[in-house]
């Protein structure tokens, strides 16, 4: 072991492929990864059988526009967000944290692409989980949503929309997440920034009753992006704030311009900034 | 082949590299010298392009780093020890690592093997001493089995083993041709490993020279002499206007300016006995002080102010 490698090597120009293959690896070989996404599963299954079979006893007295069975099957959505906007976040930070951003960064030295790679696992990462969550929150209310009088019924539009915009959803807020991570370049202040988003300035601005703060409420990310995942008559599990005007396609539109915005600034801090 | 020139980087209102020009040639191994705070590991950074200069250009290979299009085939690098997530395992981070480059599992088993990883590489880095950290920089700097290395004080942390490990493969390295670029502030490993030194102090290059240069110009090269009869020595020996003789104890002088044979020839033209007649030759590490000495950037608040700040270990930020 006191010479240099003997065969010759074969190393081949970075590509983009090359470096999600290498984010993925990346993704793949940290423990904390597979505990985030067992636990943000595992919130789908838990909230929809809890929250299903509460309704069983009173289902009979409940006017029916108040039982869309994917409202119930989706509520561990709230959660879950949770666990994967803080994984998002920490993917980024971690990468300064512990100075791995170095060893990243001289095997890609024009930056961006390492970027977007990493952006690209985390987002499909939040896909998948999404995917499974609902398939799993689904399997676990099937048994009690007959007798809550609830149905999930992927040939209505709304349900379908309700189901499959969960995971949708989820992958647009880790992007916006990972942006403010990317931004921020620490653990601490990017998770506090994104859930104090969450759960201090949305709500404030939603509950203070002032007309224009509330018009500007509806625009701000959770609010916005949750018309995706709110029902007609039941509104959503995540946000509170019910006068909005955007449509549900329009509301994830502007989430995902929060998202661009942050990636945005993200990427021009990355090109200038010292790593 | 490393080149530099007039490299400038600026944190604030200090100046940390001031104008650097300086090549680093391939087949030999050259150490980067420096007080702390002299601007190597900004300057190595600058080279890998994680820092942005302020003024100036580096090139390796002919080409910023950033162009390369397959860059760790051009460039390996060590930083500093803690490059690497610690929750991730060797083999991990170094798959990842080779992924970027389409770089095979068996050469990431190879380099875990060269840098005697085998047995922990399951383990998370996180876990790593110091020195394994260093064996792990150093196999993930060798992965693209590079034209050019860089490294950012290789054998701090390291057992005498693993420095002599460390001596033997960037010395066989250079002897293939490649360019090895080592900063340390262990002057003795610097004399021992390399064959070229750029020598900095407060962002500016002082001295780019090979090792034995460097030492000969530390000057005055003296030779020791004791004797019982130092008055009838010295006397004999001043009458060449020539020398100089400094009597350093009561039995000992040391004299500049005439080799071992002249002072035995004098001595024994007088008659006087001598019991020690030995060469002093200037360290590197004199050479060093007297290089950097007015260089020194955190200097010891020492009650003398004459006397050399003697430069601790690297500056990590």
């Amino acid at each position: 072991m006191t010479t240099a490698a003997v065969t010759r090597t074969t190393v081949q120009p970075v590509t983009f492929r090359r470096l999600v293959t290498s984010e993925h690896v990346k993704m793949r070989s940290l423990r904390s990864t597979w505990w985030a996404l067992a636990v943000a599963v595992a919130f789908f299954p838990l909230f929809s059988a809890m929250r299903t079979s509460s309704m069983v006893a009173v289902a009979a007295d409940a006017s029916p526009e108040y039982l869309v069975g994917p409202v119930y099957v989706t509520s561990g959505l709230a959660l879950a967000q949770l666990v994967l906007c803080g994984l998002a976040v920490v993917t980024i930070t971690a990468e300064y944290r512990t100075g791995q951003v170095r060893s990243t960064l001289t095997a890609a030295p024009t930056r961006l692409p390492a970027l977007g790679a990493k952006l690209l696992v985390v987002v499909v990462t939040a896909l998948a989980t999404g995917l499974v969550g609902v398939l799993v929150g689904w399997a676990a209310a099937a048994p009690t949503l007959g007798a809550a009088r609830m149905t999930v019924d992927l040939t209505q539009a709304e349900h379908l929309r309700l189901m499959f915009g969960v995971p949708l959803y989820l992958a647009a807020i880790t992007a916006f997440a990972f942006g403010v991570g990317a931004i921020l370049r620490s653990s601490a202040a990017g998770i506090a920034s994104v859930l104090g988003l969450v759960f201090v300035v949305e709500p404030a601005f939603s509950y203070v009753p002032w007309a224009p703060l509330q018009q500007i409420a509806t625009y701000l990310p959770t609010a916005a992006g949750s018309r995706l995942i709110s029902s007609d008559t039941m509104g959503s599990v995540i946000a509170g704030s019910q006068s909005t005007t955007l449509s549900a396609w329009q509301g994830y539109g502007v989430l995902l311009a929060w998202a661009a915005a942050a990636l945005l600034v993200a990427a021009v801090l990355l090109r200038r900034r010292d790593a | 082949m490393i080149e530099a020139h007039r490299l400038t980087k600026r944190y604030g209102p200090r100046t940390v590299v001031d104008g650097m020009t300086f090549t680093v040639q391939p087949g030999r191994v050259t150490g980067f010298l420096g007080p702390n705070g002299a601007g190597k590991s900004t300057t190595m950074r600058m080279t890998v392009g994680l820092d942005r200069p302020h003024g100036g250009t580096v090139t390796v290979n002919g080409a910023p780093y950033a162009r390369h299009r397959a860059p760790l085939a051009e460039v390996g690098v060590l930083l500093d020890a803690k490059a690497v997530h610690p929750g991730r395992s060797a083999r991990a981070h170094l798959r990842a690592l080779a992924a970027t480059h389409g770089i095979s599992n068996a050469r990431v088993d190879e380099v875990i093997d060269l840098a005697g990883l085998t047995s922990v590489a399951h383990q998370r880095a996180g876990r790593f001493s110091l020195g394994m950290g260093q064996r792990l920089g150093i196999a993930a700097a060798l992965l693209g089995d590079p034209a050019t290395l860089i490294l950012d004080e290789p054998v701090n942390g390291l057992d005498p083993e693993g420095v002599l490990w460390v001596r033997t493969l960037l010395r066989s390295l250079a002897a293939e041709g490649r360019t090895v670029f080592l900063s340390s502030h262990l002057m003795s490993e610097m004399a021992l490993t390399a064959d070229h030194l750029v020598v900095v102090g407060r962002g500016r290059v002082v001295a780019d020279a090979p090792v034995a240069d460097i030492v000969a110009r530390a000057g005055t090269s003296a030779v020791r002499v004791r004797t019982p009869e130092t008055a009838r020595l010295a006397d004999a020996l001043t009458r060449d206007p020539a020398l100089r003789v400094v009597s350093t104890a009561a039995d000992t002088l040391e004299v500049s300016g005439a080799d071992a044979p002249t002072i035995a020839a004098a001595a024994a033209g007088a008659g006087v006995v001598l019991h020690e007649l030995a060469p002093v030759q200037a360290s590197l590490e004199d050479a060093y002080l007297q290089l950097t000495g007015g260089e020194v950037e955190y200097r010891a608040a020492a009650p003398d102010a004459t006397a050399h700040a003697r430069p601790t270990s690297g500056a990590h930020r």
